[in-house]
């Protein structure tokens, strides 16, 4: 290094880099001798609010079940009638059941998969498209106006032209899952490449990138919070859809199960069939927030 | 070393009889007009001025990101027809990338020419251990302070070995501590690799303390009012702000761009306007005094 004319050390070099180095130590933590205790207390003291919540939230949902309990073990008609409510010791019962039933896993199993079909697609389009539409006029002049005319009508409302599109009752009812999560999507991809920062953009256009690179080094992760965040909503908005789809046409199928509990009487099993549904939901947005995490590690340190 | 070596005499930055200006409803506004700028090879330029004068503008047309309405800008007689990694440039707002490292972020100009993985790695590191960041080479752009992320910006935009450099209000956003050793920083950098600058900010201490000359423009449409050689000797200390002869120049810049932002701001303000702002109102209301 020190052969190079270019590096020869400055007279004022010393003092500058004194400056730099001390400057950057600041940042790190003080460190000082640690035992296991210190520790532990250090750890405390610092996840105090997390745990408090935690255990809050704990006890809300305990509070919850009593209360459910004690509503329908009174019967209780005040407005609204529990008089045929399942009690939560009913519902767990049925659930205790349900496991060891295969038609019941199967009726989750086809609905995880009809999910996951439809929100793949949905994501495989929307996010490619909103990209390309973000970044070229013209394609976002063409294609816009027809979304915003698609978009405010509801996946339901095309479950009859979806039997009347696809051969299967199955296509049609992937087809609703994926018309759900599609517009989110695309909406949120195309609102996170408004806002990508231009100045980023000049950047990386003065370091020599060419257009292919810029998109791929810098409107795609820029957009990626938006992405994620249409998914997640998106997901939501699937699951909405499904379920109805389900009710409706469906033979099988998690909110075929709960319509079905419905119509043979077996009051435990539709709120068996709803809390599935809940935690489905629960579960699928959960995954969707480590797989953006993963995705997105410089959003949180 | 090849990618931080003196360029000798390269580097030339020549302006010549450049206008420019936006079409708008009502007409085209200049933004600029009549201007001659140079910047010799490994020579450190400012521009100062009143804000809106249009140099952050001029800066861009040398970038490649504006063209001009009318003139020519060259570099090494090669006339500017877009942004490239041979005029390296440093913003006000860090634009860093946020979802690269700080050694990605050095690397992104080399990997943008095809550099493969394991050279750039290095080329980077190199870089980042004489800017004092190399203990910060795996951290995200959002836990550095603004400083740390300014000379991030500077090393990014002299890692891939430009011809120039510029930097457009670099140090607009940092405090007024970490901005004195920024400008230490940077006029070191400069020195070791002798590359040309062209610097626009309005701050005219920071001006007079980096430069070689300084080029002062008018209010808009903005053009150059004057072209100020500092002659202070080379290395610059922070003592020298104290001298006669600095502070001599500050007098003289300050004065000129004192009376262009006055323009700017739509006219002189005389003694007696001044006074006239001063109203007492001794219990009447300011319709009567008036």
């Amino acid at each position: 290094m020190s052969s190079s004319p270019a590096l020869a050390r400055h007279p004022s070099e010393r003092e500058t880099s004194a400056i730099m180095t001390e400057s950057a130590s600041t940042v790190e933590p003080v460190q000082s001798p640690v035992t296991i205790g210190v520790l532990a207390a250090r750890w405390f003291r610092l996840n105090k609010g997390r745990m408090r919540a935690a255990l809050i939230g704990v006890l809300s949902l305990v509070a919850f079940l009593i209360v459910w309990h004690l509503l329908t073990k009174y019967r209780v008609v005040f407005f609204v009638r529990f008089t045929n409510v399942p009690s939560p010791l009913a519902v767990y019962a049925s659930f205790t059941k349900a496991i060891h039933d295969p038609k019941f896993l199967m009726h989750i199993l086809l609905s995880c998969r009809r999910i996951i079909f439809g929100f793949s697609l949905a994501t495989l389009v929307a996010v490619p498209l909103g990209l390309v539409m973000g970044r070229f006029k013209l394609i976002h002049e063409m294609v816009f106006p027809v979304s915003e005319v698609l978009r405010p009508i509801p996946a339901i409302a095309w479950v009859p032209m979806a039997i009347m599109l696809w051969p299967t009752n199955e296509q049609s009812i992937v087809f609703i899952t994926f018309l759900g999560s599609f517009f989110p999507i695309l909406v949120n991809t195309l609102h996170g490449m408004v806002l990508v920062d231009p100045v980023l953009v000049r950047a990386a256009r003065c370091l020599g990138a060419r257009e292919s690179s810029i998109f791929r080094e810098v409107y795609f992760p820029a957009s990626l919070p938006h992405i994620f965040t249409g998914l997640t909503v998106g997901m939501g908005v699937a699951w909405v859809s499904l379920i109805a789809a389900e009710m409706i046409s469906g033979q099988y199928g998690i909110g075929y199960f709960t319509w079905e509990a419905y119509s043979l009487v077996q009051y435990a099993d539709i709120a068996l069939g709803m809390i599935a549904i809940g935690v489905l939901g629960l579960t699928s947005s959960l995954l969707i927030r480590s797989a953006g995490r993963l995705a997105m590690p410089w959003g949180r340190t | 070393m090849s990618l931080i070596e003196a360029k000798a005499a390269e580097g030339h930055i020549e302006v010549k009889n450049f206008a420019l200006s936006y079409e708008t409803i009502d007409g085209s506004v200049a933004a600029v007009s009549d201007t001659q700028i140079h910047v010799k090879p490994g020579e450190f330029v400012s521009i100062v001025g009143p804000s809106g004068c249009g140099k952050s503008t001029l800066l861009n047309a040398v970038a490649g990101f504006l063209k001009p309405t009318a003139g020519t800008v060259t570099v090494d007689g090669e006339e500017v027809k877009g942004p490239s990694a041979e005029r390296g440039m440093v913003f006000q707002q860090y634009s860093l990338f946020p979802w690269k490292t700080v050694r990605e972020n050095v690397e992104f100009g080399l990997k943008m020419r095809g550099m493969e993985r394991s050279r750039r790695e290095r080329a980077a590191r190199t870089l980042l251990g004489i800017a004092g960041l190399e203990a910060f080479e795996k951290h995200y752009p959002e836990r550095l302070s603004g400083g740390m992320k300014q000379r991030v910006g500077i090393v990014r935009a002299l890692a891939t070995g430009p011809k120039v450099l510029l930097l457009d209000e670099p140090f607009g956003a940092l405090d007024a501590q970490t901005r004195v050793i920024m400008q230490q920083i940077l006029t070191n950098m400069w020195q070791r690799l002798k590359i040309s600058v062209l610097f626009v900010t309005h701050d005219i201490d920071e001006a007079i303390f980096l430069s070689d000359r300084v080029y002062c423009m008018t209010a808009r449409p903005g053009s150059i009012k004057a072209e100020i050689p500092i002659p202070l000797e080379r290395p610059r200390q922070q003592s020298m702000m104290m001298s006669s002869e600095f502070l001599g120049l500050r007098r003289g810049l300050m004065s000129l761009i004192r009376e262009e932002s006055l323009k700017a701001m739509g006219g002189e303000i005389t003694d007696l306007g001044m006074q006239g702002l001063n109203i007492e109102l001794n219990g009447h209301s300011l319709a009567d005094v008036l």
